[in-house]
């Protein structure tokens, strides 16, 4: 389609929203490199030097190194187990034409409809009854539940693209359920599983009120997410320290948006919608 | 839960109903409907029980965590409406989602369009709008925090173009509190919507635009006309996960940014029911009003289903 002069009040309206959301990260990028006198002054200006003090500071006082260590361990734990129970649960609801499976597949679709946010308190009861309360392992075995609708669901839908065939043959030669699920269905929905680890990894790695919570404040277990806003009073708001602290908690993910880019706008795109 | 483990009964109903795949129901299927059950299991122990027992806990009376608990029927109801911060939460939250949902699903409807145009430099537009839905709400209200404090940004800003006079503590006025968690919310979900938007636009057949133009629409009546009608099921389905966002997510942003105050000023009800539980320390109240975001989520969510009904 052309696209005509009229079009220019488009054009304008569009990239002033890009400027919006530039200019804050601009602003943040810049402040992170500079004292708080400087960026009172200068709010715009490009920072004069480009060391690391900042960083370093935010790196020291938050502990944002193990609070690092714990965000990786308790998303990849938590990812992983994902898979492991997501996994199993598409292949059975794929391959079933049983009443019960689409019931099943229906509780499961249902959940979109629940609120995370909405069981905060009582999740938090269930954490203190399992004895798990103040603990990244109780984070590693809900974050998975919060995730089943969305992983289940795509999951499905991939599956289901494979012809049968491929399984009855595996059948005639032998092949055990086990080996159906291995060597045939995870192989051919890649994408999906691909689909499903970036989109949970960005939840669970940006994962915040049930980290706060659950995990609590205690820095050998917390998050980065927990670890970030201490930031604002430990350093009596030093604006340089805090938005330095803040851009490294957003390192991992934008190496992984910038490297894979059209993938996790798909992932992304996918997910919220359910497929 | 148990009801759901006698599996073999499902896998002995063989329907003659026509399968929704190539149908061949012959193949007997070894290891069937069983292994979704640990899935099920999970989520049912870490989602749907916590969600149960929001209601059970909405009608007891448990003023603290070590306090003695006894039941309350409907006495938690009464205290929460008798309540005036709960009526400031209630207003707080119908002005934000009246606010921020039209702007925001108006906006990235166009802003996708747009998008999906393939105008220059749409590439880059694509790119930079994701970045919100990239960002974890701490780091989002961090950005704000250092954009809206006394000597931020938005105050910088207003000094350097000589409106000094403007300048506010935008996050501790009670009349511009709410007003910046509206914003927060607008800035960062018109990207990520429109990004949404323009993936479903992409898929819309060119020639469909193409003969409108032909016709002698120009591009606004073809955006509303032509387009708009085509997705809107979807255009639905992204306001109800907005709504959902914006009524249950808002505590997050609430909670790092003003505490809901000053005074009530910016207390949403899903900033309610985390501080009555988590700094007040009283759950039966917290988890009533918890029930009444639940209901209203769910009253919500049948308007907007309707509202986007396919009428043709």
């Amino acid at each position: 389609m052309k696209l005509g002069k009229r079009w220019l009040p488009a054009h304008l309206l569009v990239w002033t929203y890009a400027v919006l959301l530039i200019v804050p990260l601009y602003y943040f990028l810049a402040s992170a490199f500079k004292s708080n006198e400087e960026i009172f002054a200068h709010p715009f200006a490009l920072p004069s030097s480009f060391g690391l003090g900042n960083f370093r500071t935010a790196y020291n006082s938050a502990d944002l190194g193990t609070a690092v260590v714990n965000s990786a361990l308790v998303t990849v734990l938590a990812l992983a187990l994902t898979l492991l129970l997501a996994l199993p649960a598409a292949f059975a609801l794929a391959r079933s034409t049983s009443r019960l499976a689409s019931a099943m597949e229906k509780i499961f679709s249902l959940g979109f409809l629940i609120p995370t946010f909405a069981a905060l308190f009582p999740t938090f009861l269930l954490a203190a009854a399992t004895g798990l309360f103040h603990t990244r392992l109780f984070m590693v075995f809900f974050l998975p539940a919060t995730a089943m609708p969305l992983s289940v669901v795509i999951l499905v839908q991939f599956m289901r693209t494979i012809p049968r065939e491929m399984e009855e043959a595996a059948r005639m030669d032998g092949a055990s359920t086990y080996t159906v699920l291995r060597h045939i269905y995870i192989p051919m929905c890649l994408p999906g599983i691909a689909t499903v680890l970036l989109l949970n990894f960005l939840t669970f790695w940006n994962e915040y009120l049930y980290s706060l919570i659950i995990i609590g404040p205690d820095p050998e277990q917390r998050t980065v997410q927990v670890a970030l806003p201490t930031l604002k009073a430990i350093t009596g708001t030093d604006y340089g320290v805090l938005t330095a602290g803040t851009v490294l908690t957003l390192v991992p993910v934008w190496v992984v948006y910038t490297v894979l880019q059209k993938r996790m706008q798909q992932a992304l795109i996918n997910g919220a919608v359910k497929a | 839960m148990t009801t759901l483990t006698s599996t073999p009964g499902g896998a002995a109903i063989r329907e003659p109903a026509p399968p929704a795949t190539t149908g061949r129901t012959g193949m007997p299927r070894q290891g069937g409907t069983i292994l979704a059950v640990p899935a099920l299991v999970w989520y049912a122990v870490f989602m749907i029980g916590p969600v149960i027992a929001i209601f059970v806990i909405a009608a007891l009376h448990w003023p603290g965590m070590l306090q003695p608990v006894s039941f309350a029927g409907l006495g938690n109801v009464r205290t929460v409406l008798d309540d005036p911060v709960f009526w400031d939460a209630v207003r707080n939250t119908a002005v934000q989602l009246a606010v921020a949902l039209p702007i925001m699903i108006v906006c990235a409807y166009m802003l996708g369009y747009y998008v999906a145009q393939k105008p220059p430099g749409h590439r880059v537009i694509r790119y930079l709008l994701f970045i919100p839905g990239l960002i974890s709400t701490p780091a989002k209200a961090m950005v704000f925090y250092a954009a809206l404090s006394p000597d931020g940004l938005a105050n910088g800003a207003l000094q350097s173009v000589g409106l000094g006079s403007l300048t506010d503590a935008w996050l501790a006025s009670p009349s511009t509190a709410l007003a910046c968690l509206i914003a927060l919310d607008v800035w960062s979900g018109i990207g990520f919507t429109a990004v949404l938007f323009a993936a479903r636009l992409d898929s819309v057949p060119d020639d469909l635009g193409e003969a409108a133009q032909l016709d002698g629409a120009g591009h606004w009546r073809t955006m509303w006309r032509i387009h708009f009608p085509v997705i809107r099921d979807y255009v639905g389905v992204v306001t109800m996960l907005q709504f959902l966002w914006t009524l249950f997510g808002s505590a997050q942003h609430v909670l790092l940014l003003t505490q809901g105050g000053p005074g009530s000023s910016s207390t949403t009800l899903s900033f309610l029911v985390y501080q009555k539980a988590f700094i007040a320390a009283d759950l039966g109240y917290s988890q009533t009003v918890g029930v009444i975001l639940f209901l209203a989520g769910l009253v919500g969510l049948l308007t907007i289903r309707r509202a986007f009904r396919q009428n043709y």
